[in-house]
């Protein structure tokens, strides 16, 4: 989902820019407010960002196709630290990693950041956030927001490309093309975000339940992540 | 007695391969095997290996008429170097802030 300089138009990147900031603003001033309450909210973020850099430049190589890629990160962000501070996080991350590793690039955060922080973040926490309300186990809700969070990324992805790239074709064959050069490999590879996802969020629920917000049973106030979250999953 | 008491509480919080490190080596190695057996699984099938990401990118610069390119661009092994200094002093401020936040709650 790392689109490169120079492939997307330029007024492609600044409405992409423009879509994203929507959303890293009040990323921004949730993140304010929440230094303000808790100290430790900020370290706790970083460790997020690190967590996302980390997971997101992680190419994993997929034998049943031969190729590489690499799962996201950003619905177990979504998840632990809300999805608004989620597009702020991915949008750092995206920076130094077209700085440092050459991936997705400069004029691109914009539209890579609208995949994989926000569309991925946010999908990934609704999944969560629903089948919590449904109930479900705890591991089965950060399974399925791992999954749907990571193969949302990919499809939107696809979709900045068709949008501006599909010419006389029609929008949603060009989508569905650009979808295919990723989709057989991302696949294998949603699954194991499925399960990394379930697994972290289950550990950090039995070490430290207050670091998870808006699960029972670990308070009416989680001690880094705010209360907003906690309020109605409860 | 005390004195003891202190010594060894100390020793536990020196002891380097504890509990939590053997976890995180297991975890690694099962990772790293992993990758080593596809990789090797995937040389042997003559394999590209390349990622999605450049295929797709390939792909889109084909259509666009465009060639791909990073806008900053940091030469042959400098891309290295680069993400080794940055990853030392992240994992050293990592390290630093880890205990303080995902301690085991004693409460």
């Amino acid at each position: 989902m790392h689109i490169e300089d120079g492939i997307l138009p330029a007024q492609a990147c600044a409405m992409w820019y423009g879509a994203t900031a929507l959303f890293v603003y009040p990323g921004l001033r949730e993140i304010r407010r929440r230094t303000r309450e808790n100290l430790s909210y900020k370290p706790f973020l970083s460790m997020v960002g690190v967590a996302v850099f980390v997971i997101s430049a992680m190419h994993l190589p997929v034998p049943v196709t031969g190729s590489c890629s690499h799962p996201c990160g950003t619905s177990l962000a979504a998840i632990i630290v809300g999805p608004f501070a989620t597009a702020v996080v991915s949008s750092i991350v995206l920076f130094f990693q077209a700085i440092f590793l050459g991936h997705g690039g400069i004029t691109t955060i914009g539209a890579n950041d609208f995949s994989m922080g926000i569309a991925g973040g946010i999908s990934g926490y609704l999944c969560w956030r629903l089948l919590r309300r449904f109930k479900a186990p705890l591991w089965v809700a950060g399974g399925v927001a791992g999954f749907v969070g990571d193969i949302v990324t990919y499809m939107t992805s696809s979709f900045e490309l068709a949008l501006s790239l599909h010419g006389n074709v029609p929008l949603t064959r060009q989508w569905l093309i650009f979808f295919a050069g990723y989709g057989p490999t991302q696949l294998p590879l949603a699954v194991a975000e499925a399960v990394f996802t379930a697994a972290v969020l289950q550990v950090m629920y039995n070490r430290r339940p207050d670091l998870l917000p808006g699960v029972k049973g670990t308070g009416n106030r989680p001690a880094i992540t705010g209360k907003a979250e906690a309020e109605g999953l409860e | 007695m005390e004195e003891e008491k202190k010594e060894h509480g100390e020793a536990e919080d020196t002891r380097w391969f504890d509990t939590f490190t053997r976890w995180m080596l297991v975890i690694m190695l099962s990772m790293l095997f992993a990758i080593f057996a596809v990789s090797k699984y995937m040389d042997m099938h003559n394999m590209q290996g390349g990622g999605t990401d450049d295929t797709v990118n390939a792909m889109a610069s084909r259509l666009a008429s465009a060639r791909a390119h990073p806008f900053v661009n940091l030469p042959g092994d400098a891309q290295v170097g680069a993400f080794s200094v940055a990853n030392f002093f992240a994992g050293m401020i990592v390290g630093h802030n880890w205990k303080k936040l995902f301690g085991k709650d004693k409460k």
